[in-house]
């Protein structure tokens, strides 16, 4: 089956129907670009600015926690702050979320991170009461977000926990998770009645 | 945006359920009935405790619940331009066509007008109370009304003396003021299938025991009396801080027998209390409008009420018998009542009442104020700054300057976030049995057209 590609602004939907036993195996995929390179530059020159702002007041001797007996130390020592600064900002940054509907099986949350790290989440079938399309109200804005009701949890589990994905690519991937629970209570149906049958 | 001439509606206030009162049941009617005659209706109020987010209610009325927390007598924090960007969200993706405010009282209701003509939008703008011209605290309200009134589309009053009041207060022209009474759902509040024994006369009052009810008013009348009617008992539901003061003047005078205190009586309940009673007993000190009279005439008791604001203009003369706000004066006017009582026929006082209120009226004239209101000209903040300035010599030139610091935030967050990105809310069918992924398609077939 041909991918489906959707681009709005600066999120990208590509949806993958990949052959696996027993049946194919649903991937929706949503990507983030753009935002990344103006951040990196923008972030760069920031850091760059705090640490010639750092230097001058080892320089000046003003302030005292910097260890103005020891101007090496000290620089390296900001330099390694903002590196790490740098490093914990650059772990948040999303690359791809992506969900993975196994069917009869479970579904499968991956957050793919610029740093290369993936975070994956199984939710099992049964566990799935319901995917619902839910409008979040904040102070300031209100969005479109999909999430799971599980069974036996107070809380709703989101599907995409860091991105937020206008709702046109959100309309697939719900419609996808709700066949593959009616298939797996339409399936369970039928065990139950064949089990009926054998008694 | 309309079709042909239905509306899309958002009702601000900061007055909604879960509270239940005048302003909130207002809104909540006018809405449902609104909804009747085709329009879309879209609430929008602060969240209560854990109630926060957007609801359905009864025939599909959404609310938006924005979690601003409430910081005095269930008001929104003013921030003026904090709401800007939520109240820019709602009007876009619910394609709104109207705002109708509530309550002068209501800073969230008076921040949502700012933005929304600001942004071009048209506003109406309902006051429900009276207020004094002398404190402190009346001198500023009136002053911030004037703000709001000085650029809204069209008013809407509760009573002549209502209308005098929100005029004299903010100098808007009488001439863009309507006046539209509440109603009563005469559905909820029908008399007792039997009538009452009238051995024993029952006086019911039902109100906050707050000084503004005139609770104090009561604690002279009740002993009074009941030294001169030894058949008369009163049933009293509510709760306030003058309740301790009626529990003493019970307790000075032995009166546990004649005199019950239900407590708290919710909405729910009001009916079956109306309907153990011969007389309802009003002793407000101020009043717009009274629901609560209405209520009682509509459950077919004879009402006794202080003659103030506009409740000379809510019932007729022979449902009702008028007193100054003085204790001699309301207990002559109790002594006539008990002796109209033989006259007075439950059921017809139900069936006059069905005639003469009903919201599904309010809810035509206030169409009737939404179309004067759309045919009104779009001006741009050139044309409008001129009618801030004659508010007042330093208070005309803070309000343009308020208005013009909102506009340039408005277009600031249209360049940060531009109008086509905010999602518009596909139209969603409560009532028909349509699954939720046809209700999708249909939305989807409706953007790619757009």
């Amino acid at each position: 089956m041909d991918p489906l590609v959707i681009t709005k602004g600066r999120y990208t939907y590509a949806h993958d129907v990949k052959k696996g036993p027993p049946e194919a195996i649903d991937v929706h995929h949503i990507m983030v670009a753009g935002g990344f390179m103006f951040c990196t530059y923008a972030l760069l020159f920031a850091i760059t600015g705090f640490l010639i702002l750092l230097l001058l007041l080892n320089i000046t001797s003003v302030c005292q926690v910097l260890m103005p007996d020891k101007p090496v130390a000290s620089v390296l020592w900001s330099f390694t702050l903002a590196g790490f600064t740098l490093r914990q900002l650059l772990r948040k940054q999303v690359e791809k979320e992506s969900v993975v509907i196994l069917p009869a099986f479970g579904v499968q949350l991956e957050t793919t991170y610029k740093s290369g790290r993936t975070v994956h989440h199984f939710v099992p079938i049964g566990k799935i009461l319901k995917p619902v399309l839910n409008e979040c109200v904040t102070p300031v804005t209100c969005y479109w977000s999909l999430s799971l009701i599980l069974r036996g949890e107070e809380e709703l589990l989101l599907v995409f926990k860091e991105l937020y994905p206008p709702v046109t690519m959100l309309v697939p991937i719900w419609k996808a998770l709700c066949a593959a629970i009616d298939d797996k209570n339409a399936l369970a149906c039928i065990q139950i009645a064949t089990l009926d049958d054998a008694l | 945006m309309s079709q042909q001439g239905k509306h899309r509606i958002l009702m601000v206030s900061d007055f909604f359920y879960p509270n239940f009162g005048g302003v909130e049941n207002h809104i909540y009617y006018l809405s449902q009935c609104l909804m009747k005659l085709g329009h879309k209706v879209v609430v929008m109020t602060h969240a209560y405790k854990n109630r926060s987010g957007v609801r359905y209610m009864t025939g599909g009325l959404k609310v938006y619940y924005v979690p601003w927390k409430p910081f005095l007598m269930q008001n929104t924090l003013p921030t003026f331009y904090g709401t800007l960007p939520i109240v820019r969200t709602i009007l876009i993706r619910e394609r709104i066509s109207i705002v109708h405010g509530h309550q002068a009282f209501s800073t969230l209701c008076h921040e949502a007008l700012m933005h929304a003509r600001t942004m071009g939008y048209k506003v109406v703008f309902t006051d429900h109370s009276l207020y004094g011209f002398a404190d402190v605290g009346s001198i500023h309200m009136n002053k911030v009304l004037q703000f709001t009134l000085a650029d809204v589309s069209q008013a809407i009053c509760v009573s002549h003396t209502s209308k005098e009041n929100t005029v004299l207060r903010s100098g808007l022209p009488p001439e863009r003021v309507f006046v539209i009474p509440n109603a009563v759902d005469t559905a909820m509040f029908k008399p007792a299938p039997e009538r009452l024994s009238s051995h024993e006369i029952v006086i019911v009052v039902i109100s906050r025991l707050v000084y503004r009810k005139g609770a104090d008013l009561l604690v002279e009348v009740i002993p009074e009396v009941c030294r001169l009617h030894p058949n008369v008992r009163f049933i009293i539901g509510g709760d306030g801080p003058k309740r301790v003061r009626l529990e003493e003047m019970r307790e000075k005078h032995s009166l546990q027998d004649r005199v019950d205190m239900l407590g708290a009586v919710p909405h729910a309940k009001v009916q079956s209390i109306l309907i153990t009673g011969h007389i309802f007993l009003n002793s407000s000190l101020t009043e717009a409008f009274c629901i609560a009279i209405l209520e009682a005439a509509s459950c077919g008791l004879l009402t006794v009420s202080t003659r103030v604001g506009g409740v000379p203009e809510v019932l007729p003369d022979d449902m009702i018998v008028l007193a100054e706000p003085d204790p001699s004066d309301m207990v002559l006017a109790i002594t006539k009542a008990i002796h109209l009582l033989p006259q007075i026929d439950p059921q017809a006082m139900h069936d006059r009442m069905k005639k003469l209120y009903s919201w599904h009226d309010v809810a035509k004239r206030t169409e009737i104020v939404y179309d004067r209101a759309l045919n009104c000209p779009n001006q741009n903040l050139v044309e409008r700054l001129p009618r801030y300035l004659s508010c007042g010599a330093w208070a005309g030139k803070l309000f343009c300057v308020v208005m013009i610091i909102d506009f340039l935030f408005w277009r600031l967050l249209q360049l940060w976030q531009p109008d086509r990105d905010v999602e518009v809310v596909p139209h969603i069918n409560l009532t028909s049995p349509q699954s939720g992924e046809e209700m999708w398609d249909s939305c989807a077939a409706d953007e790619r057209c757009r």
